[in-house]
């Protein structure tokens, strides 16, 4: 009897395997029916699966506000939206092979780590299914379109920018640092590209190091305590990712330096509210996170029927016409939260 | 029907019931194309987990098999991002964790120190090297040749050979019978003349080994060396085992009971976030899941 149960556990095991082996079937690639212009779209119904680089952090839960906006609207889409609690970036390959599996029509990345999640993302086009990448780029084979929230140039020179201005303008003087996520993040490494850049304008400001952060506020914290000590002449710190900005800003605060080293970054005003009012932060900068999870869901729709093209534009409901600027579907537009208008936003 | 009274027979009603249900509620996932794809995320746990059982078996526990597989990954990464070609790294790797796994046997054997305590400090150890020596940074940008040692199944079919022989050692040999003995009373097992200190060296090495081989087919899947893979794997492992029926205090445990288990773990949490979509939800499923299996298996040997 014992060996009846041992055959079928092989035979499960066997079976495991031999799916493994067979190739994939292809579904035919995209829907023929083509969208009709204007109002909501008539496709059929289509799954469209946003994953964000970490589910439940404030800037991402915010996009996934602005993505069921755009599907409710649509009415065509449903909408999942599921990403790692824990920043993983083997948990959102997990996630990718699932929806995979599951043969669903739209995969919306924002991939935490291009190098872990592409191989998954070619599976899921190998499969049929449309890859887009929002919020973060990867290699450009693994996905059809980016849905960028601003270009790295807006971003860096807003930064850089602001933090000149809180610094006293043009005389601006100092050393000043960058904590960024990941060393190998894509996206931050664009933008420091451009921040270097823009200094260059403001021949006072020193830039004297580039740490990361890992996506993880305690390690932001002692990163920005120990450049603190290593560079006393530090007047400000670019802490360019929503999980680095508050870990700086704290150790700023903790430290006693507020109104001595100025920190400025990317982040959602919640996150930042309470540093922007005591003084640690003078500016936050950001795109409108809503209008960048509803755009995504927008482009998503329009991969899906085949009707989004490089170097066109896409109707985006209440956003209007946006530019697609090659591959990119262009959000653009970046906002400065300060102490005069933070009160006015809430996500 | 002796036989339905066991935890493997409770393991196979289990997976059965999931499978039809699943089957009811999402067709799709029922199918050889999804299981293939979902498969691949299955065999880094499972060869860990082979050793681990072993190991539980002769009463002991290994700790630090997550954190061996960072070090043999990140081992990997820094070889090959100074020019040892991916294969000859891999050896290397593979090497230096099975050393780790020596090392955790030789406190454990020799010195005589608890293993819970060995591997609990190991995992630290072994962690914080991973994380020193790779300074957290990712090591990515392999050659395909290298990642193609994750694809087609080679890991299943690794595992499923490791599976086999470990069964066939644990119930025909001279060897799987002195880890049992040890597991019973180990003072007993010395008195008659078991290798005890040999075959605990010979058990946490072959952990050490094991993770080096899952932490090269991790870096080959993922095509990224770090210093955070595997991070819980030790508990999943553990869950496993225990879940196939082995006695945490040792000297019981079969192989068939942690396939089974494995299996079930598997098809249980890919089920639980395909349907409901809330990757989260796996951390209550998995520890319901073990709780259940254990009632499960009381009501069937109550009702002989």
């Amino acid at each position: 009897m014992k060996i009846q149960l041992s055959l079928l556990s092989l035979a499960a095991m066997a079976a495991l395997f031999t799916a493994g082996c067979s190739s994939p079937e292809t579904k035919p690639a995209g829907d023929p029916k083509v969208e009709t212009t204007g109002g909501p779209s008539t496709g059929k119904k289509i799954t469209v699966c946003l994953l964000p680089k970490k589910k439940g952090v404030p800037y991402f839960t915010s996009c996934s506000e602005g993505a069921e906006e755009a599907a409710k609207e649509l009415g065509n889409v449903e909408l999942i939206y599921d990403g790692p609690t824990s920043g993983d970036a083997a948990d959102a390959v997990k996630l990718i092979d699932q929806w995979t599996a599951q043969g669903v029509d739209v995969i919306a990345v924002s991939p935490n780590d291009p190098a872990v999640l592409g191989p998954a993302m070619m599976r899921a086009r190998d499969a049929g299914i449309k890859v887009i990448t929002w919020d973060a780029d990867s290699a450009v084979d693994t996905r059809e379109f980016l849905v960028n929230q601003a270009t790295a140039e807006e971003i860096g020179n807003s930064l850089v920018d602001s933090m000149a201005k809180d610094l006293g303008g043009d005389k601006a003087a100092g050393d000043v640092a960058i904590v960024t996520a990941t060393l190998t993040a894509a996206n931050q490494n664009e933008w420091i590209k451009y921040i270097k850049a823009r200094l260059a304008k403001y021949p006072g400001l020193n830039l004297v190091a580039t740490k990361p952060s890992n996506e993880d506020q305690k390690l932001a914290f002692s990163v920005t305590q120990d450049l603190t000590k290593a560079y006393p002449n530090l007047k400000g710190v670019f802490a360019i990712s929503s999980v680095a900005f508050p870990g700086a800003a704290e150790a700023i605060k903790q430290g006693g330096m507020t109104g001595k080293v100025f920190v400025t970054g990317l982040s959602t005003p919640n996150d930042m509210r309470n540093y922007v009012n005591e003084g640690v932060v003078k500016s936050v900068i950001l795109w409108n996170t809503k209008d960048l999870g509803y755009l995504t869901v927008y482009a998503a729709r329009a991969a899906a029927d085949g009707v989004l093209k490089a170097d066109g534009t896409l109707k985006a409901g209440r956003l209007g016409e946006k530019k697609v600027v090659g591959d990119n579907v262009m959000l653009g537009g970046t906002i400065t939260f300060t102490k005069d208008n933070i009160a006015q936003y809430n996500f | 029907m002796k036989w339905l009274r066991s935890r493997e027979a409770a393991l196979a009603v289990l997976l059965i019931l999931l499978m039809v249900t699943a089957n009811a509620l999402e067709p799709k996932f029922v199918t050889m194309r999804a299981q293939g794809l979902l498969a691949t995320h299955l065999w880094e746990l499972a060869i860990v987990a082979v050793p681990m059982l072993l190991i539980i078996i002769a009463g002991g526990i290994d700790l630090s098999v997550g954190a061996m597989v960072a070090l043999a990954a990140v081992t990997l990464g820094l070889l090959f991002e100074r020019g040892t070609p991916a294969t000859v790294a891999a050896l290397v790797a593979i090497a230096v964790a099975g050393a780790a796994g020596f090392a955790n046997g030789w406190f454990v054997a020799k010195l005589k120190v608890h293993p819970l305590i060995v591997t609990l400090a190991t995992m630290a150890v072994f962690r914080g090297l991973a994380e020193g020596l790779s300074l957290a940074r990712p090591i990515s940008g392999y050659p395909a040749s290298f990642l193609a040692i994750s694809q087609n199944n080679v890991p299943g079919y690794l595992f499923a050979g490791f599976a086999l022989v470990t069964g066939f050692v644990l119930a025909r040999t001279k060897f799987g019978r002195g880890v049992v003995a040890i597991g019973m009373e180990e003072t007993a097992a010395r008195f008659s003349g078991i290798p005890v200190a040999r075959i605990k060296l010979v058990l946490y090495a072959l952990s050490g080994l094991a993770c080096g081989l899952a932490g090269v087919i991790l870096v080959a899947r993922n095509n990224t060396a770090k210093a955070d893979l595997g991070v819980g794997l030790e508990l999943e492992a553990i869950t496993a085992v225990i879940l196939g029926g082995a006695r945490i205090e040792g000297g019981r445990g079969k192989v068939l009971g942690l396939v089974l288990g494995l299996l079930l773990i598997h098809e249980t949490r890919e089920f639980v976030s395909w349907h409901w979509k809330q990757n989260e939800l796996n951390l209550i499923v998995i520890g319901s899941l073990l709780i259940v299996t254990v009632l499960l298996e009381r009501l069937l040997a109550a009702r002989r």
